[in-house]
């Protein structure tokens, strides 16, 4: 456990050092501030604009859904970018051998900080939400979304040789994300193409409120993390 | 001129590394959001496409690329070889000035938003080339992702929003002096194009030049000390 902190500490001290910790942990406060307070706003000014009775507030929820994953989202990619420096620095290696070994590594540098982003992410989903949200609810929805991130970084790790490749990588990675507005605009059958990821399930299950919705929504984030996880171990050993 | 063999370097290096595969996969997808979108949004959307993407791709990948040939002492050859920092500089810009008009292009032609061919052209490759050139400047003082990702923010803030005002609709005059708004008028065609251009090229060398100063410090102190 000692080395678990010590490298997680490492972890945080490298990401306080190039002001990233403060990034990640201003930014999601910032967009959630504008979501909360900005766009009723926008909503209103749009209503009078176009004389309609609604126009963004059909979409408040997908607001919430973003909400709940920003926070896991950048604490996830700055991870991702630390162990991409960490592994272009050869610096990876040879953690993998010390006593925190490869499941330290990923558990100081992927599950803590997705642990964290998790409680900060609940904090906010119960502060600043535009729609109505249960505990069991919310709890559900920033677990899922922090798994989706732990993925997410796992692929950007995974899939890259480099930095270079890192930051491309991270760019495509962020098309998973595209299955949260799917039900919100797709009602008929052409959106389970978007099925294979979780972003899909997640919204579809708090679109829905159905409880069935959460398996599949739990099996393909895990499923997306479990092998990732072996392709990361994978890139490890090489 | 070394500018030749480091441009195709480069191209070779962004192709390796999958940016022109990158940006083929999001040429589709922006396409493919277009067509989502009703026709009246179609040219507002297409160029906010256009410039918060694939011309500012040189600010998003710079700190990358510049690390990563600080890693691989490719900086340390580069900077024993007879090649120039300008030359240096000129490659980075050209190369992803290249790929940020083709694919703006690719865009372009499918949101049907290009009137003029050639103010449409020259604004994606000019402010591409000030996207890198800000990259470089601020990738030349770091020495981590996230230091680039944070150095990043307050430039695409300043480039970024007077633009995107402008291209919905706020448009006073002085605000053509903006380079950002500089490129909005040229890809819509504007009444005020050419002052645009002539301003958005002045913008270019003084970045560029800016740019150059800190490729040739940062060139002077690889290998732990300054020359």
């Amino acid at each position: 456990m000692k080395p678990l902190l010590r490298s997680f500490g490492i972890f945080m001290y490298q990401i306080s050092r190039d002001n990233m910790l403060w990034a990640v942990c201003i930014a999601p406060l910032l967009a959630a501030a504008f979501f909360r307070w900005g766009i009723p706003h926008i909503e209103i000014l749009l209503c009078e604009h176009f004389q309609q009775q609604a126009v963004l507030s059909e979409y408040y929820l997908l607001f919430d859904l973003f909400l709940s994953l920003i926070t896991p989202y950048l604490f996830c990619f700055a991870a991702a970018m630390v162990m991409l420096t960490e592994y272009d620095e050869n610096v990876t290696g040879y953690m993998a051998v010390t006593p925190i070994g490869k499941r330290g590594y990923v558990l100081s540098r992927l599950l803590l900080p997705a642990v964290i982003s998790f409680f900060a992410s609940m904090l906010l989903m119960h502060f600043f939400t535009l729609t109505v949200w249960t505990l069991w609810m919310t709890t559900i929805t920033c677990l899922l979304t922090s798994l989706l991130n732990v993925a997410i970084a796992l692929l950007v790790f995974s899939f890259s040789h480099n930095r270079v490749e890192g930051m491309a990588v991270a760019k495509l990675a962020g098309l998973v994300m595209l299955g949260l507005p799917v039900p919100f605009f797709l009602s008929s059958g052409v959106q389970y193409l978007f099925s294979p990821l979780p972003s899909f399930w997640i919204a579809k299950f708090c679109v829905k409120r159905d409880a069935i919705l959460l398996l599949p929504a739990i099996l393909s984030s895990l499923l997306w993390v479990w092998l990732l996880y072996r392709k990361f171990e994978q890139k490890l050993v090489r | 001129m070394k500018v030749k063999p480091l441009l195709i370097q480069d191209i070779k290096f962004q192709y390796k590394y999958g940016f022109y595969f990158l940006y083929l996969v999001f040429s589709v997808f922006y396409i493919t959001l277009l067509y989502a979108l009703p026709v009246a949004w179609r040219e507002k959307a297409a160029i906010l496409m256009i410039f918060s993407d694939p011309a500012a791709m040189g600010l998003f990948f710079m700190g990358a690329i510049v690390l990563f040939e600080k890693g691989e002492r490719v900086l340390d050859s580069i900077a024993v070889s007879p090649a120039k920092p300008y030359e240096y500089m000129l490659s980075k810009l050209v190369s992803i000035g290249v790929i940020s008009t083709v694919v703006a292009l690719v865009i372009g032609f499918s949101g049907g938003v290009i009137a003029n061919h050639f103010y449409f052209i020259a604004g994606v490759f000019l402010c591409s080339c000030l996207f890198s050139s800000v990259g470089i400047i601020l990738a030349a003082k770091i020495t981590t992702l996230n230091q680039f990702i944070l150095a990043t923010i307050p430039a695409q803030v300043l480039i970024n929003i007077p633009a995107i005002a402008y291209l919905f609709g706020w448009k006073p005059f002085p605000l053509l002096l903006h380079p950002g708004v500089c490129m909005i008028e040229l890809c819509e065609n504007g009444t005020n194009a050419l002052p645009a251009i002539i301003i958005l090229i002045l913008w270019v060398i003084l970045v560029a030049v800016l740019a150059e100063k800190a490729v040739a410090k940062m060139l002077r102190s690889v290998g732990g000390f300054k020359l």
